[in-house]
Formats: C-alpha cells, structure tokens, sequence
C-alpha cells in the first residue's frame, strides 16, 4: 500500500530533497539511498522539503538520525522544510526541533544556507 | 511377505509340472503301449496337461520380469538353434533306439527313457517358445485381445489332438482342417505387431537381422522336425500330439518372424523420428517431475542444459542469466566457462540483429575469435527465457563441424526453454515464500518476547483503577510499558515506542526493560531515570533507532504524581470534563547524546485529585486509519475519553478500543497499540475538601 518517492534538485552547492508519500519502515531504505548517494558525491548542504509527505513514521525519522552525525562532521546540515501540521506535530513530539532546524518554508532554509556560507567565506 | 507368497506359489506350480511330468514318465515307462487306443488317447491327455502346466509355470515366471521384446526373440532364436544342431545331429543316437523294421521303440527301459528325455526336450523347448509368442502377442496391445488367442489356441488343441487319428486315414481331413484353420489363425493374429513401434531404432535393426534368421530356422527345423527323419518317428512314438503340436508351434514361428521381419522393415524408416519424439517426451516427463520435485536452481539449470544438449543432439549448452545488463554463463555443460564466455559475448555484445524472442540460429563461419575455441564449433542455437513477459536469460546449445541444427531441433530448444522458464520462475517464487515463512517465524519470535516482556496483569491498588490494554500489530511495533509498585508508597509507571518493527524493536524493548525495571528501584525522579536511560542506551543503541518514553512516578501518600517525557506522546489528564495534555518538553531516548538532551527535558509536578484520570498511550491509537487513511486522531481520542469519564479504568479503555477497532475496521491494523488507564479514587472520608472542585490542575514545569 505504501508509495514512497523522493526527487533531488540542486541549487548549487544545495540539494533538496522532496518526498513523497508514506515514509515508514519498509519504505525507508528508498531515504536511506537518496542521503547515501548525495554523501558518497560530497554533498553535504541538504534541505528536506516535506510538502507531499503524507506520513512519516518512527523508522523514518530514524533515517535522518542515520545520516546526521556524518554530514554535521563535514560542516553540512539536513534543514527541513514545508512540513504539514500534521508530520510537525510527529516531529515535535520527538524533540526533533531541538535537534534540527525547520522551516516554513524551501527558500527560507536554502537562505540559511547561504548566510552561513556567505559568513564563512568572509 | 508378498513376494514370500508369491515364491510360494511359483513353487507350487514348478512342483506340479514336476509331479506331472514324473507321472508321465512312469506312465510311459510301465504302463504306455501304442496299441492300446485308450493308453494313446491317456498319453495324449498327458502330453497336454505337462505341456499345459510347464506354460503355466512359466508365465508365472515371466510375470515377474520386465519384458524386454528384443530379449525375448533372442531367447526364441537360440531355442531354435539348439532344436535345429538337436534335429540336424540326433540321427545317430536315435537310430540305435529305433526300430525300423517295426516303426518303434525298442522296449526296453532305457531306450524308453532316451526317447522320453529326447522328446522332453522339444516339449519344453516349444512350451517356452509359445509363451515367448504369448507375451509378444499380448505385448503393447491397447485392446482386449485375448478373445483372437484363445480361439487360436483352441485350435491348436484340436489340431494336436487330431494327430490321434493317424490310423484312421478317413478322418485325416478333421485332423487337417483343424490345421488348416490354425493356420489360418495364426496368419491373422501375426498381421499386428503393435510392439515394433516401441523399440529404439538400434534395436529395431538387430531385430531385422534376428527375424530373417529366425524365420529361416522356423522354417527349417520344421522341415528337419517333420516327414520321415528319425526324430520325428521318435516324437510320434513318445506322442502324436506333441508331433503335431510341434508343427503346428513351427508354422506359428515361421509365419510369425516373417511378418515381423517385413514390419520392422517397413518401421525403419520412422525410427529415427519416432525414437526423437519418445525421447522428448521422456524428458518432458522428467522435468515437469523435476519442476515439482526439486527446487534449487541450479540442479534445475543444469539438468535443463543436460537434456537440451541431448534433445536437439547438441555438443554443448548453456544457459545465460541477466545479471543486471550483463549476460553471465551458467551451467555449463560440454563447454569450458572460457568457450562459452567468448560465444555469449560474440551472442550479445555484438549489436546482434538477429536476437529476437524467438528462438535463433547462429553461425561462427565469420567469427574472428574462432581459432580461441578449443572445439570447432559451428552453429548456434539461442532461445530466450522468459517470465511474466520479462526476458530472464537464453538457453543456448552449440554443435560442432558439420552438424546443423534443423526445424525439430528449434522447436525442441523452444518447448525446453517454455518449461525452463516456469520452472525458474516457480522455483523463485518458492524462495520467496521461504523467505516470508522465516519473517513470519521471526515476528512470531519477536511477538512471544513482547508478550512476555509486557506485564501479565494490572497491580491492584487501593487508590488507583489500572486498566491496560495492548494488541499487538502483525509486524511487532515494539510498544512497551510497565508498572513499578515501590516501597513503600509509590507506584512508578513507563510507557515507550521503539522506533522500527520487528525483531529488531522486540530485542531493544527486551533491553528498555531493563533498563526502567533496574533504574525505578534505584531513583526516584522520573526525569533523572530518563537522563540516565538515555546515557546507558548510547552504548547499545544503532544511530537510526531511538525510543520514545514517558516514566512517571506517583507518591500514594503525598497524592502528587511527577512525570517526564523523552518524544512520547503526551499524557492525557482527564479532570472535570476537560482533557488537557501533560507535555513536559523532552528529546526521544537515543536521538541526542549531549547535554541538549538532559537541559530540554523537563519534570511536571502535579497534584492529584479525585477521579483524575491519566492516559498514557502510543501513536497505535492516534494514528489508528480507516480506508481513507484517516487519522483516528487525537480529537477523537480526548472526546471518547471525555464521554466515558465518570466509567470505572476498565470500562474507558474498553469504550476507547471500540471506537478505535470501529473506525479502522476496514483497514489492517499497522502499528501497536497500547492503553494505559490510571483512574486516581481519593479516599474522601479523610479529605474534607472537594478537590475536584479546584478546576485547573497545578502544572508546575520544572526545568533544571
């Protein structure tokens, strides 16, 4: 029943990662191969946009636990972005606010990105 | 024990075809005289019944064999040649025991026993001939003909028996018609033999050489055995009807062969094709037993090359799999990996037109890695496998020098490469339903540790209703909570989801237990019990796992219950009909191992009152979906809880069950889901305030 998919586009140095669908626990490998393939090519600034996330559930969000301690080592970030309330809410629950920044919206975390690389580059 | 009786019984008939020819012979020795009418009909009685029995015997004899017809002729003609040297060299001893003058035996015992043994030897000997012809006859026949033999056998007593007149010249005609018609039977019943169709083509040419010989020796022996020569008179002597029987069984043999000598001609031709056709469908037979019996795919594949090689008489075959794009050899057979290596890629690399899915042919005459073979091979036969439309792999066969493939060979490669798909694909499809029957097992595993992790009963209180209520989903979710009665008044309670399903989550819940088992005996803040929880789990824990909990500990004495919450869901206060969630903010155990963790975490500090009633559940109930894939959703949840509040622990969590099996009954059930129900019942007696009455609860958010 569950249909998952996920699409990247780059924005420069960015890459956003749409998903789409129900991201459970036999839909998370498709997550898992989405981060490994954009690490494995040094991709480490990466926005999560949820906007056709329907559901997302406890193995999903270990996904992005999976990846987050390599990408952080190598001065990247995962930045979410475009959540409904709904998957918020299973996000908030779980503290990942704490752990992650969230955004309303694709652009605003794009620009943090850029912020922090305009602030390296000075 | 069986075959016990059954030797018994052939004993049996040995022993009375024994007995009776012991008779015979003490008949013939004391009692026999040729000028007794009755004495000659009495020895021709005899000479049937032994002739009679010996059959019998060996029929029960031959039963227990294979026939195997080309045997059996051979076993005809060395019969014949032996009668034929018997016939040819017997003159000698026999005219010593001969009396010309008189036309008969000397009387004297052992004349008499000479002759007897003499003549014995040819009864046996056609005895076992007419039964050869028996079972050629009955051979491979597809109707009921024993109707035909028998009236041809009836006339073969009547004939024999009509040798009794020999002194009577006026009625030699019955004699000879009976003969005549005997004849004549034979004729008939020789016309089809049905068995020649069966044998491979090698044998169907020695049985060509075998029945001209034969039927020479039918021919002679029956001649040699007949007219005035010494051994006929001697075998009169013993007996007219074995004479005439004699002749009779030689005119059979001679018709007999004859005809089988024109029909195996005639089958030659067709032998050939017929032998192909038999293999094929023997093989057929083999592989749809081996589609059914075996399973494992490469005693499949390479018995499926096996027998296309022989099939469509091949040198060499292969199969190839698709191996992502690329075509890999497997199974090869007659041909060395290297060969077959430069073939496929000669095959597949080379932009090839002529690859269809189709069966194809091919041929090296061109090819320039020719001299890199080690055999000369010529032609190439290629036939797709295919499964549910999608092309799997070919089946490839190679003949060397000369040798075509032609229309029969294309047609073979494709039925064998038709059944080797099927029998791929089923023998996919069985590992794939191994591999779901050890999931199964594996969760029927993690299931059992669940149950047996989860409490087996609610603590009985004095001043608290526990009610809980767990079902778990097919996939185990990995749901845990538990009880801690505490000395010496208080009551500690745990409520967790593993993040995962499986064994897996079955095997970190076994370990969470653990954990707040040892952990509620030895602190009391549930937020430290949270903070140390989380340090023990960075040690065991995969970075994608983390669990989600909430412990809260309640004072019996002090009415206060303290809670904390590491990413579950909230709890839930009921307190005059109103639901508020009690959510002390907390980061999920094992997502965070610094000291973000310990600083968001929060303690609350409630004071209880009467008919309070604490829900603690997991998302199984929230997220409970009906075929829409709605959520039941927290909305619904807090109203059904709301309407069932003055009900006792038991009788809410029963309502909230039905709504939720209720709204998701058309959908399957995808995660755990587990209720807790804590109902606070302060004695009253003792507390002259209304407490119930102070309508906002004291949430005191400790941070520290």
């Amino acid at each position: 029943m569950a249909e998952f998919s996920t699409s990247v586009k780059s924005s420069g140095d960015i890459n956003i990662i749409y998903l789409k669908g129900y991201l459970d626990a036999h839909t998370a490998p498709i997550l898992e191969n989405t981060f490994s393939g954009l690490i494995e090519k040094g991709d480490y600034s990466l926005v999560v946009n949820f906007k056709d996330l329907n559901y997302i559930s406890s193995a999903g969000l270990g996904v992005f636990m999976a990846f987050i301690e390599k990408i952080r080592e190598n001065k990247g970030d995962i930045k979410l972005s475009t959540m409904s309330d709904k998957v918020f809410n299973i996000f908030d629950l779980l503290g990942f606010p704490l752990l992650y920044e969230i955004f309303k919206t694709e652009d605003e975390a794009i620009n943090k990105f850029k912020e922090i690389n305009k602030l390296e580059n000075q | 024990m069986k075959l016990n009786a059954g030797s018994i019984k052939n004993n049996l008939k040995f022993q009375s075809f024994m007995g009776i020819t012991i008779l015979f012979l003490i008949y013939k020795v004391f009692i026999y005289s040729p000028d007794s009418w009755i004495l000659l009909i009495f020895n021709g009685l005899l000479t049937a019944l032994t002739i009679f029995s010996l059959i019998i015997y060996l029929i029960e004899f031959s039963r227990s064999r294979k026939i195997n017809p080309l045997a059996l002729v051979i076993n005809v003609g060395i019969l014949n040649a032996v009668l034929f040297f018997l016939f040819t060299y017997s003159d000698s001893i026999l005219s010593g025991l001969y009396n010309i003058s008189t036309g008969r035996i000397n009387q004297n015992i052992f004349d008499n026993l000479v002759s007897f043994f003499y003549s014995f030897i040819i009864l046996v000997s056609i005895s076992v001939i007419f039964m050869v012809f028996r079972e050629l006859y009955f051979l491979k026949k597809k109707k009921s003909v024993s109707l035909y033999f028998n009236t041809m056998l009836v006339f073969f007593v009547l004939a024999s028996f009509g040798a009794l007149l020999k002194d009577i010249p006026d009625l030699h005609y019955i004699r000879d018609t009976f003969f005549i018609i005997s004849v004549v039977l034979i004729t008939v019943n020789s016309l089809k033999i049905s068995w020649i169709a069966f044998i491979v083509k090698k044998d169907k040419i020695s049985l060509l050489a075998l029945s001209i010989v034969i039927s020479v020796l039918f021919v002679a022996n029956l001649i040699n055995g007949s007219g005035n020569k010494l051994s006929d008179k001697v075998v009169i002597q013993f007996s007219p009807v074995l004479s005439q029987f004699f002749k009779i069984i030689m005119t059979y043999g001679a018709f007999y062969f004859t005809i089988l000598f024109f029909t195996t001609l005639f089958h030659i031709p067709t032998a050939e094709a017929f032998d192909r056709k038999a293999q094929e469908v023997s093989f057929l037979q083999y592989f749809s037993k081996l589609i059914t019996q075996s399973m494992d795919f490469k005693e499949l594949t390479e018995s499926l090359t096996e027998i296309s090689a022989k099939v469509c008489n091949a040198h060499a075959a292969w199969l190839v799999w698709k191996d992502g794009e690329e075509f890999k050899a497997i199974a090869n057979k007659n041909i060395g990996f290297y060969d077959s290596n430069i073939l496929t890629k000669f095959i597949f690399e080379s932009k090839n037109p002529k690859i269809s899915d189709q069966t194809f042919f091919l041929n090296l005459n061109r090819f320039s890695n020719k001299p890199q073979l080690s055999d000369n091979y010529i032609h190439i036969a290629v036939s797709p496998l295919k499964a549910h439309n999608e092309l799997k792999g070919y089946l490839i066969a190679v003949k060397k020098d000369d040798f075509i493939f032609d229309d029969e060979d294309k047609d073979a490669m494709t039925t064998f490469s038709d059944y080797a798909s099927l029998a791929i694909e089923n023998s996919r499809l069985l590992e794939e339903s191994i591999e779901k029957e050890r999931l199964e097992k594996e969760l029927d595993v993690a299931r059992e540790i669940q149950r047996k992790i989860l409490p087996s009963h609610n603590p009985k209180l004095e001043k608290l209703q526990i009610s809980s209520v767990f079902i778990p989903a097919f996939e185990v979710g990995g749901d845990y909570y538990d009880f801690f009665e505490l000395y010496p008044n208080k009551f500690g309670f745990v409520i967790a989801d593993v993040s995962g399903k499986g064994i897996s989550a079955a095997f970190i819940m076994a370990e969470i237990k653990g954990i707040f088992e040892s952990l509620s005996k030895t602190m009391e803040s549930p937020r430290n019990i949270l903070i140390k929880a989380n340090e023990i789990l960075k040690r065991t824990l995969d970075r994608k796992n983390f669990v989600s909990a909430a412990y809260g500990l309640i004072d019996l004495a002090e009415d206060t219950l303290s809670i904390a919450r590491a990413g579950h869901c909230p709890v839930i206060l009921i307190r005059n009909n109103e639901a508020q969630q009690i959510r002390p903010s907390g980061i999920g155990l094992g997502l965070d191992y610094s000291e973000n963790f310990n600083e968001s975490l929060e303690e609350m500090n409630i004071k209880l009152e009467n008919n309070d009633i604490l829900v603690l559940y997991t998302d199984g109930i929230t997220e409970a979906k009906n075929s829409a894939l709605e959520d039941f959703g927290s909305k619904n949840f807090e109203s059904v809880l709301l309407e069932n509040s003055d009900e006792e622990a038991d009788e809410i969590s029963k309502e909230v069950m039905n709504k939720v099996a209720l709204f998701s009954q058309d959908n399957s059930q995808h995660d755990d889901i587990t209720l807790v129900i804590l109902k606070w019942k302060q004695n009253l007696k003792n507390n002259g305030v209304k407490e119930w009455q102070n309508s906002a609860p004291q949430l005191n958010p400790q941070v520290t």
